[in-house]
């Protein structure tokens, strides 16, 4: 990693942080052009936002079901299993 | 009565499954087949349950390991995106020298249970866009939650892979939401 990394390299530090823990060096590097870049320091804000609106739960009542045709057809498999 | 059992497994929890499968495999196709091999594995394994969770927690358990199962199928059919898939979009993104491209907007902060509920949807429309083992990757560690190193040993494949899948699924995410309309959104 260079000294100072571009926006690109700095997007892929921020991600890869959010996943494992970074090298002392990417830290700091990631960390000095954080404290000067505003686009990537919102980019940072944004991914974690991301994760936390992807962690809520939803219930997962919403939205579409299974359609009558994957029902009817898992209902047979399980029907054929059964009688097997 | 096991016959009944086995209806009442589709009747009661057949939609709730497809859902949670839909969600991460982001496809109908393959999350009907996960719903319907995890209720044959249930039936399979039924006298082995002990009856101390609940239906639709056991269901849900052997349906992550069905979907963990199908990603990693899909992994061993798919050609990995080790440089080439999806290299050009994120040039698109970036100047020549690694500046943005577009200056990033700042997002608002949305409150309201609606406009929760209006995101997630977002959320999940942008993450179907995205190619196929790149949003279930992105699904298992998002919305999910595995670790990398799960995931890595899971689907077979090296962590560089998958933080090479993570970067640009974030990226895409990111500008997929702003020009869905996010940007701004609550402000």
């Amino acid at each position: 990693m260079k000294w100072m990394p571009t926006c690109r390299d700095t997007t892929e530090l921020v991600s890869r942080a959010m996943d494992e823990r970074l090298a002392f060096g990417e830290r700091l590097a990631m960390r000095m052009h954080l404290a000067i870049c505003r686009n990537c320091s919102r980019f940072a804000e944004q991914v974690q936002e991301m994760r936390r609106l992807f962690r809520i739960e939803t219930g997962d009542e919403t939205g579409a079901g299974l359609s009558d045709e994957a029902r009817h057809r898992i209902e047979t498999e399980l029907q054929k299993k059964l009688e097997s | 009565m096991d016959s009944l059992d086995a209806s009442r497994w589709l009747d009661d929890h057949g939609d709730y499954l497809f859902r949670v499968a839909r969600r991460q495999l982001h496809s109908d196709e393959l999350a009907e087949d996960a719903v319907q091999e995890t209720l044959l594995a249930a039936l399979t394994a039924r006298a082995r349950y002990a009856g101390d969770a609940s239906t639709r927690t056991w269901l849900t358990a052997i349906l992550k390991h069905k979907i963990v199962d199908c990603i990693r199928r899909q992994v061993r059919e798919v050609e990995l995106p080790h440089d080439a898939d999806g290299e050009e979009d994120v040039d698109a993104l970036f100047r020549q020298d690694g500046h943005w491209a577009e200056p990033i907007r700042p997002w608002g902060n949305p409150q309201a249970e609606a406009e929760l509920g209006q995101l997630r949807r977002a959320l999940d429309d942008c993450a179907d866009r995205l190619k196929p083992l790149m949003a279930q990757v992105f699904s298992l560690r998002e919305a999910a939650g595995m670790e990398t190193e799960e995931i890595c040993k899971e689907l077979g494949i090296t962590p560089t892979n998958c933080w090479v899948l993570l970067h640009r699924a974030r990226l895409f995410m990111r500008q997929c939401l702003e020009l869905s309309g996010f940007s701004g959104a609550g402000a």
